[in-house]
């Protein structure tokens, strides 16, 4: 755990600045449409801010861990090496590594500013102080010993961040979400459409608040409750194709997956505690 | 998995493989963007460089035109449309879309007339400078079209970091400008008379538009870039705001919305939108009668379906089909001949001119 904690610590602490950074656009967002009459309410409000958090995040997440793990060994090397150290060298690395990103992805990369918060000032100070607090997040990850629940925690967090995407797409614009799994949601009738969007639904939110709550709990039902779901449909799946003809498709090749990781996360907090209580 | 395979089944089963015979006619084009055709045989053409040339179709013999513009040339800038004079016969005038910097080197979209003479131009004036300068070339639009009343119509982009500025009328961001042909304003622009709009303006809440078609009857089609998704056919009349970015189907390129709302009252709805995008990049409205199967549809050229997708509109639906994704390229332009023979121009540093001929030939 002494090492593993290192890149758990970056990706824990990138997830956690990406909490923060998203927001700035969303906010910026939000503000210049009523500045517009346009009807900003607590829904669209909401809606914009979790699907930024979600869909912007997982694509900003590579280049804030990529930022960061430069920024942190930097900083550790300093910290090993000169009298300076502690949590503000953690912080103002994490400052520079995000001011750095977005000058470089915009300066090397793309010309234009691709996030729009960061296009004013105010912005650019927002996204920066992200940094920071996701530096000073870092230090106090790495600056205390961590056990084996550390990770377990960090990816049950991580696959309920990824399942909470296709959750908002079902809640918010089930049109779209339909579109992804082959439906015409409109040509469906209102009795297909109805179960359509309550069982998906409900699917996907449902195993988002299991791994949520594995996470949080540590208790492995949780997970092995959304690995069992997954499973089902994998195997289901299967079924729906050899046994009913329902066409080949490889969705199942995923819903394995998601089924076998918190499974696997699950597995391991048991034989770890098994090996705790021996 | 199904999705991509029916996506895939779709554009194969729609696209009419190998019932054109496609002949290339020019090649190795540095980065050419428009064309315009002054007789069946001979072509003039831009390259984004800032080359304007004319090619013979029939020998391939290409002569560059002297005295063009200095353009800014990179990102997506560089020297773009040319349109010929209605009455070029007469008076031998075209005109020229270029991006070029201002006094403040900041970047902007310029259209200049000129007369064609020989081979240079002479009697050049700037009839337009967009007032939208920016700091990265791109997003400028830069079509233009003709009224039947003889004014231009002039497609002004958004400047991508701009683009809440499509939304305000004090700014040539995003924007549909109506001028006439000597840059004065037409006394009858719907924003003549409204107190801090500039006078120019004959719609607004545009996003990248780079098909502007005026048809006989003077109806006026525009299309334009979304995001990531949300590409736009519109029917352009006077003082009404498009919605970009208020209301849009599309989302940011990294991801996150730009608008929960895809639509509002007083901003109006698209014809038609491509999500996931297209990125089309010109249109015609084809009348002619070479290829009956493509009468009175339009022609919409696309940079990432790499195909035509024939559009047409009826009674308020649409059927849209591909054409020419044989070919595999970006296409740029596309253009009738005055016999009515349809060219494809593809993207890029080494650009095709590709001749499209009917099933029958």
């Amino acid at each position: 755990m002494r090492i593993a904690k290192y890149p758990f610590a970056v990706f824990s602490a990138a997830l956690f600045t990406i909490m923060l950074m998203t927001p700035v656009t969303s906010i910026s967002n939000l503000i210049w449409l009523a500045s517009v009459d346009m009807p900003v309410d607590f829904i669209s409000s909401l809606k914009v801010i979790l699907f930024d958090f979600q869909r912007l995040g997982i694509g900003l997440y590579g280049v804030v861990v990529i930022g960061f793990s430069v920024a942190f060994i930097v900083a550790g090397l300093i910290s090993r090496f000169s009298s300076l150290g502690g949590k503000y060298l953690y912080a103002i690395a994490g400052a520079a590594a995000i001011g750095m990103t977005l000058f470089l992805m915009v300066e090397l990369l793309f010309q234009t500013q691709l996030l729009a918060g960061n296009r004013t000032i105010l912005g650019k100070v927002f996204h920066i102080g992200a940094g920071f607090f996701g530096g000073y997040f870092f230090y106090s990850l790495i600056s205390s010993d961590k056990s084996y629940t550390f990770i377990i925690r960090f990816l049950g967090i991580f696959y309920a961040y990824w399942l909470l995407g296709l959750s908002l797409e079902w809640i918010f614009t089930p049109v779209q979400a339909s579109a992804d799994f082959g439906f015409i949601l409109n040509e469906l009738s209102n009795e297909a459409q109805n179960a359509l969007l309550r069982d998906f639904t409900s699917l996907f939110v449902a195993t988002f608040l299991f791994s949520l709550l594995g996470a949080i709990t540590l208790n492995p039902a949780w997970f092995f409750s959304a690995g069992i779901i997954y499973f089902g449909a994998g195997i289901f799946n299967l079924i729906a194709i050899y046994v009913h003809g329902t066409g080949f498709n490889q969705i199942f090749l995923f819903e394995f997956i998601l089924g076998a990781w918190p499974s696997a996360l699950a597995l391991t907090i048991i034989l770890k505690e098994k090996k705790l209580r021996n | 998995m199904k999705k991509n395979l029916l996506l895939f089944l779709l554009l194969f089963s729609n696209s009419s493989f190998s019932s054109y015979q496609l002949e290339t006619v020019l090649s190795d084009l540095d980065d050419a963007w428009s064309f315009v055709f002054l007789s069946e045989d001979k072509i003039l053409y831009t390259e984004m460089p800032g080359k304007l040339k004319i090619a013979s179709l029939s020998n391939t013999f290409i002569k560059e035109i002297e005295n063009v513009p200095v353009v800014q040339y990179g990102g997506q800038g560089g020297l773009s449309e040319v349109i010929l004079d209605p009455n070029f016969e007469s008076n031998n005038t075209i005109y020229l879309s270029y991006s070029a910097t201002n006094e403040n080197n900041e970047s902007t979209l310029f259209v200049l007339s000129a007369v064609l003479k020989g081979n240079a131009l002479e009697n050049n004036k700037v009839i337009f400078q967009a007032k939208a300068p920016r700091k990265a070339p791109v997003h400028f639009g830069a079509k233009i079209a003709f009224l039947n009343d003889g004014t231009i119509l002039i497609a002004s982009g958004d400047g991508f970091d701009y683009r809440e500025m499509a939304q305000a009328l004090d700014n040539h961001f995003g924007k549909i400008i109506r001028i006439n042909k000597d840059g004065s304003v037409p006394e009858d622009n719907p924003f003549i008379n409204v107190t801090n709009a500039l006078p120019d303006i004959y719609s607004y809440g545009h996003r990248n538009m780079q098909g502007l078609v005026v048809t006989k009857t003077g109806i006026v089609y525009e299309h334009e870039h979304g995001p990531r998704g949300g590409d736009e056919i519109n029917i352009v009349k006077p003082s009404l705001n498009y919605g970009w970015p208020a209301i849009t189907y599309g989302l940011d390129y990294a991801g996150a919305m730009i608008s929960p709302f895809s639509e509002n009252e007083g901003m109006e709805q698209p014809l038609l939108q491509w999500t996931p995008s297209i990125a089309p990049s010109d249109m015609i409205y084809y009348e002619n009668d070479i290829y009956p199967e493509l009468k009175n549809s339009f022609l919409v050229t696309a940079l990432v379906s790499r195909d035509v997708k024939k559009v047409t509109f009826k009674g308020g639906t649409h059927n849209q089909e591909s054409l020419f994704s044989e070919l595999g390229e970006r296409l740029r332009n596309i253009q009738a001949s005055p016999g009515g023979t349809l060219y494809l121009l593809t993207d890029g540093p080494s650009g095709k001119l590709i001749k499209v001929l009917p099933k029958e030939l």
